[in-house]
């Protein structure tokens, strides 16, 4: 006889069961057949796993399962009212003068009443997720899509996110159409009640179609979120994407952002991840080469203080020949902060002459402040070059008393190298109107710490 | 005037003294070279002026206009004037020249009871200035010495000098590593801040930079001490004899 052994759910378990039971009637495509199993097997996959903890290789340094001890509420509908100006606030300067397509989605729902899609270029269609379940051929394509989300098939927190969608943002961009504005979308949470958020947004970039798109995740008002959010992007043939997000919650907001993008050939992929908010972030990109000779270059920057921990983990799956993957992670941490970052890349046997390189890197400004950092190489091919390293150190003394020496004083000199550390990996924005706000953002962070 | 008295320094908490009784005098608008051999201590006596932490000042005092600066941090002292020209000028990627040059002048200027410089005033300054120097607009452009050839980095500390204004200058191996033209620019740049305003000393290894910057005095320095001053014409007797009578320590 066999004896099924299944681990203690824990409270946080069994409390997205609970939820799952209460709502998962009245979320959106539930009268759809495959999509309400579609959501049933994904909590099933999540109860059978449960939230990720530090035996498993892809979350040693995040325990999930011992950090989130509270889930909320999912947001509801009747969230509070939100405004635009309220969006600004939060994203500051720079931000609101921004020269884009915005939509909002508020505390989980695309909010059209809060978007500017006035003279959107015809060739690009932004819906919400929600309409499109609702539209026939519309929930026909999206079957496909959320079909191929190119997460790990064990990656629990990609599954809650399938289990309890309750909207997001739909893209979708003609062969050709050249998208010179960029796209930004807001994810942002307007309620004054703790809660829990989860969103999907579902991207199609067309043969030879070029985007810049920009997602923001932010906090107005309740400091105690969960949120949930993943972008699923698919850049065919020749097209050239560029993918920046910036999370800036408060200090109390757990976030758990998965992007999976699948790359056709001849693409170019450029991401880069600002990460300065939450007390608990994972950033999780999954990447795969399905087609030969492409692109991705994939920046990420975290700043933090406190008591901040946040995880990037990146996977690039190198499944056709001839592509060139590049990770650059810089992480500033101050105070008793944490950074993690995970790389890992895998190149099928199919996949010769890869190039794949990556970078991490750690500016330790708090005297208790931990970096870790874990490089994994997965290589089956045998021409290719593929190559890691990763360093860790204090602000370069030599530097500090060079700027110093002529005349800068301390606090300026050390602002000046941070912001030089940091900016390397922002310098991978292309659009300079978000790398300048970005900046701001990364010059403003370091007088926040002091406070 | 720069005063130093019986100056001992060491490196952090090592035994052995690099400077071990320096007294030296430049009164204002006179051009000094201190010339001595490898380890005697030249680098070392630059550094402690400019305030590096990596040294310790055991016993001595630095004047500067009657003050004492050695407990002023190496910022407050560049706003009191005192200028260091690095003989390693170091390299700092991501941080851009010309915002590292607008953020050093205007630091110094506020410090020093002046206005900032606009943008607009700020780069008529600098256009000006480097052009003197042949830094070229390529060169601002770059992350702060980022890349530079040798001489590069040598007119760019000339070119900072000019900017900050400052009222003691001291040259640490300025020609090293420089070829006969760029040795003529740069010493060009220094003689056009020699004024009865400014004190500036000059450390070098070799005569050749005394041709181009003719000093007041010379003087001699070995194993941490001033062995012999005179005048410009020290150098050349130096030039024939070298460094031999005064010993070539060693140490760092």
């Amino acid at each position: 006889m066999n004896i099924v052994v299944q681990p203690t759910k824990n409270e946080a378990e069994r409390a997205f069961a609970a939820h799952f039971d209460a709502i998962a009637s009245s979320l959106p495509g539930a009268d759809l057949a495959w999509m309400a199993r579609l959501r049933t097997d994904a909590m099933a996959a999540f109860e059978t796993g449960g939230l990720p903890h530090r035996r498993l290789e892809a979350w040693k340094f995040t325990d999930l399962r011992s950090r989130i001890d509270q889930v909320f509420d999912p947001a509801s509908d009747g969230a509070e009212a939100i405004s635009e100006s309220d969006i600004y606030d939060v994203l500051g300067r720079g931000f609101d003068e921004l020269y884009c397509y915005r939509v909002v989605v508020a505390d989980g729902v695309f909010r059209p009443e809060l978007s500017h899609l006035d003279g959107l270029e015809d060739r690009i269609e932004v819906l919400s997720l929600r309409d499109v379940l609702a539209d026939g051929d519309g929930a026909e394509w999206l079957r496909g899509q959320l079909a191929k989300a190119v997460a790990g098939e064990d990656d629990t927190v990609v599954a809650l996110n399938t289990a309890f969608m309750s909207d997001g943002v739909v893209v979708r961009v003609a062969d050709g159409a050249v998208i010179e504005r960029p796209l930004h979308i807001a994810l942002v949470t307007g309620s004054t009640e703790p809660e829990t958020v989860t969103v999907r947004n579902v991207v199609e970039v067309g043969r030879g179609a070029r985007l810049t798109l920009l997602e923001t995740y932010s906090t107005r008002r309740s400091p105690d979120i969960l949120r949930n959010s993943a972008t699923q992007m698919t850049v065919h043939d020749g097209a050239e994407v560029h993918h920046i997000k910036l999370q800036n919650h408060g200090m109390r907001a757990v976030d758990l952002a998965t992007w999976m993008v699948e790359l056709g050939a001849s693409a170019i992929y450029r991401a880069c991840q600002f990460t300065i908010g939450s007390a608990l972030s994972r950033n999780q990109i999954y990447l795969r080469f399905n087609g030969a000779g492409s692109v991705a270059n994939l920046a990420a920057a975290s700043m933090l203080w406190d008591e901040q921990h946040s995880d990037t983990t990146i996977n690039v799956d190198h499944a056709a020949p001839g592509c060139e993957s590049r990770e650059l992670f810089k992480c500033v941490l101050d105070d008793r902060a944490r950074g993690v970052f995970q790389g890992k890349v895998t190149v099928r046997q199919i996949a010769q002459k890869t190039d794949g390189k990556q970078m991490a890197q750690a500016l330790m400004l708090g005297e208790h402040a931990e970096f870790d950092s874990k490089p994994e190489l997965e290589i089956f091919a045998d021409d290719v070059i593929c190559g890691h390293g990763s360093t860790s150190g204090r602000l370069d003394e030599d530097m500090l008393f060079y700027l110093r020496a002529r005349g800068i004083g301390e606090d300026v000199a050390s602002a000046l190298l941070v912001q030089a550390f940091i900016g390397e990996a922002l310098g991978a924005v292309e659009n300079e109107e978000v790398r300048e706000a970005l900046r701001l953002m990364a010059a403003a962070w370091l007088s926040h710490s002091r406070a | 005037m720069l005063e130093i008295k019986n100056l001992h320094a060491r490196i952090g908490d090592e035994e052995n003294e690099i400077l071990r009784g320096i007294d030296l005098a430049i009164p204002m608008g006179e051009v000094h070279a201190i010339m001595g051999p490898n380890g005697s201590g030249k680098s070392t006596l630059g550094y402690v002026i400019a305030g590096k932490d990596d040294y310790e000042v055991t016993a001595g005092d630095v004047l500067w206009n009657g003050e004492s600066i050695l407990e002023m941090s190496p910022d407050e002292r560049a706003a009191a004037g005192v200028f260091l020209a690095f003989q390693y000028p170091v390299e700092i990627p991501g941080v851009a020249t010309m915002t590292f040059l607008r953020t050093a002048v205007n630091a110094v200027r506020k410090a020093r009871g002046e206005e900032e410089l606009n943008v607009a005033a700020f780069m008529r300054v600098v256009r000006e200035k480097a052009e003197k120097l042949n830094v070229t607009q390529e060169m601002l452009k770059r992350p702060l010495n980022v890349g530079f050839s040798g001489g590069e980095k040598k007119r760019m500390e000339i070119l900072q000098m000019a900017m900050l204004e400052p009222t003691l200058c001291v040259l640490d191996e300025t020609d090293s590593g420089l070829d006969i033209d760029s040795v003529r620019i740069v010493s060009e740049g220094v003689n056009a801040l020699r004024g009865p305003e400014r004190a500036m000393c000059v450390i070098t290894h070799y005569q050749r930079l005394l041709n181009y910057i003719v000093p007041d005095r010379v003087h001699v320095l070995s194993r941490g001490r001033i062995v012999k001053s005179g005048g410009k014409e020290l150098a050349l007797q130096l030039e024939q004899s070298g460094y031999a009578e005064f010993g070539s320590d060693q140490a760092a």
